[in-house]
């Protein structure tokens, strides 16, 4: 059995040393290049988006919670959150804000943004409430202070309650 | 078929309203009064036209105070400041109000607050909750919520 083994442990070395050097070799290159570049790769592409593979893979994403698993793993790692320290308190995110706040771009988003007809509604429906909120206030406190004034009026005059 | 049960307003609801109008009234006269003396100042005017104007100022605010009340009374029934505490004036037989009853009420209103606002207290036991100028005018100050559309209710 032993010389056996041994003979497959040779075929084995020599299949992945004629791998290498294919992979290595401008042939590998070229035949790779050829091969995207052909029509068969653009169909086998096409095919590949057109069928359920897409959706499958989808839904094993959702199914297998992999983007969530993804952004825990994310945050807990402590590496991370260094870098993210590093990067904001870094003199080039001071220099970037600095450079946005200068630059003439950033307010004319701003006033873009603020003169949008669905921002002023939105600032329009908010103070409307605001208002409505105020005077319902207002309205409620005046029925009450009605209704105790007159108690205190008719007990004063000895005449009932009103209906 | 379902008959609206009339909430009447009480003295509290409708000073507040009053009060808002009255501001309204004497902001707008306070700026048109600014602008005109401002205009008139660039003017040489002699003391005797001066007493003129005065006297014909005043009179625009009298015409303008009453023109306001009238006006709204006897068209939506709501001034600003009662729409503001959703209140409603109307004939006691609940329709609007002509311009000479709400002319009449509104001379009810300076009569009720010559001797002290006294003409007012009957607000408080009356059972429909009427005012010296309601009685006089025969007006009722009912409630009148806006719904969410803004139509009249």
């Amino acid at each position: 059995m032993r010389p056996a083994r041994a003979l497959g442990r040779r075929a084995e070395d020599l299949a992945l040393a004629g791998l290498d050097a294919a992979l290595a070799s401008r042939l590998g290159t070229e035949v790779v290049d050829r091969v995207l570049a052909s029509d068969l790769a653009r169909h086998a592409v096409a095919r590949l988006l057109e069928g359920p593979l897409v959706e499958t893979v989808a839904r094993d994403v959702v199914r297998y919670a992999v983007l969530e698993r993804l952004t825990d793993e994310l945050a807990d790692d402590p590496e991370l959150e260094r870098i993210a320290t590093r990067v904001l308190e870094s003199k080039l995110m001071d220099d970037a804000v600095r450079l946005l706040l200068e630059g003439e771009q950033l307010w004319l988003v701003v006033n873009e943004v603020a003169q949008s007809s669905a921002v002023t509604e939105a600032i329009a429906r908010q103070s409307a409430s605001f208002t409505d909120q105020v005077a319902g206030q207002v309205r409620d406190r005046s029925s009450s202070a009605d209704a105790r004034l007159e108690r205190a009026a008719r007990r004063m005059l000895r005449r009932p309650p009103a209906r | 078929m379902t008959v609206a049960v009339r909430e009447y307003q009480g003295l509290v609801t409708r000073a507040i309203a009053f009060a808002v109008d009255a501001a309204i009234v004497n902001l707008i006269a306070l700026v048109v009064g600014v602008g005109v003396g401002l205009a008139l100042s660039i003017l040489t005017i002699h003391d005797s036209l001066e007493v003129v104007l005065v006297a014909v100022g005043g009179a625009a605010f009298v015409l303008w105070t009453v023109g306001y009340f009238v006006v709204f009374w006897s068209t939506t029934g709501q001034t600003p400041g009662n729409r503001l505490m959703q209140v409603r004036v109307l004939g006691d037989d609940g329709e609007r109000l002509r311009p000479r009853r709400a002319l009449l009420r509104f001379g009810g209103l300076v009569l009720a607050a010559l001797p002290l606002f006294a003409g007012f207290l009957p607000v408080l036991v009356d059972d429909r909750r009427r005012g010296l100028h309601d009685m006089l005018a025969r007006t009722i100050v009912v409630r009148a919520p806006q719904t969410p559309a803004g139509r009249r209710t």
